[in-house]
């Protein structure tokens, strides 16, 4: 049984998402706070993390950062806030995916098996057991990334964005290939692959803000060159 | 009649000023000169004729005078000429002229009749001159009229020189105007730019009341009031906001509650079934006006603008409803990259495929050409057309399809094509609704090129 912590304050909310989701075959753990879910988390972590933004107390933004801290857990938030601003926010403090209420369940169960299908060991891994790029080498089959021989941390979203990248090296990836290929989104919003390549920017550039391990090509979409 | 501009005025105003000035200082100088030069002449011509009175009192004053050659002696020159009266008669040089003796003003005659000497200027036929007599005994006087033409041809050159020089200044004046009021509106200039900003969406622009002393007053008020405006804009967004929270989280649990219930629909008597029916439905509906109605509330705002595919995100969309890729055509000369709002364009095309879907017969093509420097997109359906005094109304709000009969399943949420109206003049483009040759309606977006 895969087991989904959700952190939401809102009681009709909870308890609905729950209900629904069991009938999904989930096991869900609930959260009020984020100081809840997190303790929840600790003692009994679940395989994927569902979180509102605006919860009382720390808020969804620090609670994904709380997580991300010493966790690659997958990060999907709920939130009812469409702003740009808020999505990226979030994307930048360490989550995965970003659906806004009203979101059916299907959608979101949907969301949940495409973020899981993204582990290490996962059918759509890259085929070659290692893609050499200079001082950065990625072994997809051990869900390793070694950079000047030293392993990288990385979240499954980050590793099957650079799996992706690193696999087609020298070619150039659209940001719509990349939303199909890693968040298996038909179509979709753009921001959520920007946000991702900053964040892998910042592990894998000596200096992210000139980037040279993982370009952009403008108006076309992202490279790495070989 | 249109009030002629502040540049103009200020341009006129100096040009008279300078006008007015510079011709009351010529006529003043003009005076001046003239009263010194005549009072200088005056005075030159006097001692000649005083020392004439003394050759003509010596000559006279023998026995048996001869009054010619004392006259003859005189060096008049060429401007002066002399009569004297001697014992009821007049002499002069030659032979004595009528027109000159006639000429001689009274006033000055009845000075030297009472013994006293005189002068007067007067014009002898159009020349101007000045008569002098001086008494030289009981029947004798002599008279002396100077010709001044000589003077009044340079005071004529100086009335020229001065008038020249006022127009001169006049002219000058109006230079200096148009330049004043040009310093004078530039300012002005960065508060319209400041405004155009505004308008363009940059709520931070604001004008430094310091760079302009004279204009700190309007800089301080303009700045007030797009403090206000923007605050107020910020009142609205996060009203806008708080809105869209409180609609979209009962939604959700709405929307996870029903599905618990479908999901056991057939585990219901039929009645039952049939009201979860429904529910699900409905709040799925529901679920879709407040998507839309959000959107809508929140589609004034400025489209972003980036590369994208369109023909990529119609095929896409096409794929998704069941519809073959091949409905989408690029014309030769456009490419499918166009600079606009993603998710905007996608909401569009999403709409308008829907629209002939459920009211059109169903979308036969969708074609991205351009039409002279705008990049077009239309959308063909097979359906009965639109009514020309339909065509405008069809893309108010909650104006839905006649074909669309009573309210059915695919009813929609009568803001799709609001919506597309919205998103397109938030691009600064047209949407209008036409004939497809050949029966049905085209839906035609017309983008201004490549917005920066």
């Amino acid at each position: 049984m895969v087991a989904v912590l959700l952190i939401e304050d809102d009681d009709r909310i909870r308890l609905s998402l729950s209900l629904a989701l069991e009938d999904e075959g989930y096991t869900v753990h609930t959260a009020a706070t984020a100081e809840e879910g997190l303790l929840r988390q600790r003692r009994e972590p679940a395989d994927t993390v569902l979180v509102d933004l605006m919860l009382p107390g720390i808020d969804g933004f620090q609670a994904i950062r709380e997580l991300r801290r010493d966790d690659d857990v997958p990060i999907v938030v709920v939130s009812a806030r469409d702003d740009t601003h808020d999505i990226v926010a979030a994307l930048e403090a360490g989550a995965d995916d970003y659906v806004v209420k009203p979101v059916a369940v299907k959608e979101l169960s949907a969301r949940l098996r495409a973020l899981r299908r993204r582990g290490r060991s996962g059918p759509s891994a890259a085929p070659q057991a290692q893609l050499d790029l200079g001082d950065l080498q990625v072994r997809a089959q051990a869900g390793e990334v070694l950079l000047h021989g030293q392993p990288l941390a990385l979240t499954r979203t980050e590793f099957r964005l650079l799996c992706e990248l690193a696999e087609h090296a020298g070619q150039v990836l659209s940001r719509q290939q990349l939303l199909a290929r890693v968040w298996e989104y038909d179509f979709g919003d753009e921001r959520l692959v920007d946000v991702h390549v900053g964040r892998l920017r910042q592990k894998i550039e000596d200096d992210p803000g000139s980037p040279r391990r993982l370009v952009t090509v403008r108006g076309l979409g992202y490279k790495m060159p070989r | 009649m249109k009030r002629p501009g502040l540049r103009a005025r200020v341009t006129a105003g100096f040009a008279v000023g300078a006008l007015l000035v510079s011709a009351a200082m010529a006529l003043l100088s003009y005076q001046l000169t003239e009263r010194f030069l005549l009072d200088e002449r005056e005075r030159t011509a006097k001692r000649a004729v005083m020392s004439d009175a003394r050759i003509v009192r010596a000559g006279l004053d023998v026995d048996d005078p001869e009054v010619l050659p004392v006259l003859r002696s005189l060096d008049t020159g060429a401007n002066r000429r002399a009569l004297l009266w001697h014992d009821g008669d007049f002499y002069s040089r030659t032979v004595v002229d009528n027109t000159l003796t006639d000429s001689l003003p009274d006033s000055v005659m009845t000075m030297v009749s009472q013994g006293k000497a005189g002068v007067q200027r007067v014009r002898i036929g159009d020349r101007p001159a000045m008569v002098f007599g001086v008494p030289l005994g009981p029947d004798t006087a002599l008279y002396e009229i100077d010709y001044m033409g000589e003077l009044d041809g340079n005071l004529k050159v100086l009335g020229l020189v001065l008038t020249l020089v006022a127009a001169g200044t006049a002219v000058a004046g109006a230079l200096m105007g148009m330049y004043a009021s040009r310093r004078v509106m530039r300012p002005l200039a960065t508060v319209a730019d400041a405004a155009r900003d505004i308008a363009a969406g940059n709520l931070a622009a604001r004008l430094d009341p310091a760079t302009e002393p004279d204009l700190a007053r309007l800089a301080t008020s303009f700045n007030h009031m797009v403090d206000q405006l923007s605050a107020r804009m910020e009142r609205d967004r996060r009203f806008a906001a708080d809105v869209s929270h409180e609609l979209r989280s009962p939604l959700q649990t709405l929307s996870a509650a029903a599905s618990v219930l479908e999901r056991r629909r057939d585990q219901f008597d039929p009645r039952t079934a049939q009201a979860t029916g429904l529910v699900v439905e409905e709040v799925q509906r529901f679920q879709e006006l407040v998507t839309d109605l959000l959107e809508l509330a929140r589609s004034d705002q400025p489209a972003d603008s980036s590369p994208v595919d369109v023909a990529a995100i119609a095929r896409q969309l096409c794929r998704q409803r069941g519809l073959p890729t091949s409905l989408v055509t690029v014309e030769a000369d456009t490419s499918p990259v166009w600079h606009v709002d993603r998710r905007r364009i996608e909401q569009v095309l999403a709409n308008l495929i829907d629209n002939a879907q459920a009211h059109g017969g169903g979308a036969v093509a969708v074609r991205l050409t351009r039409h002279h420097s705008l990049q077009v997109l239309e959308v063909d359906d097979e359906g009965p057309g639109v009514s020309p005094d339909d065509r405008d109304a069809i893309f108010d709000r909650f104006v839905r399809g006649r074909s669309a009969g009573a309210r059915g399943d695919n009813d929609g949420t009568g803001l799709g094509l609001a919506l597309v109206a919205q998103h397109v003049t938030a691009h600064a483009g047209t949407v209008q609704v036409l004939d497809r040759p050949g029966g049905g309606a085209r839906f035609r977006i017309e983008l201004p090129p490549e917005r920066t």
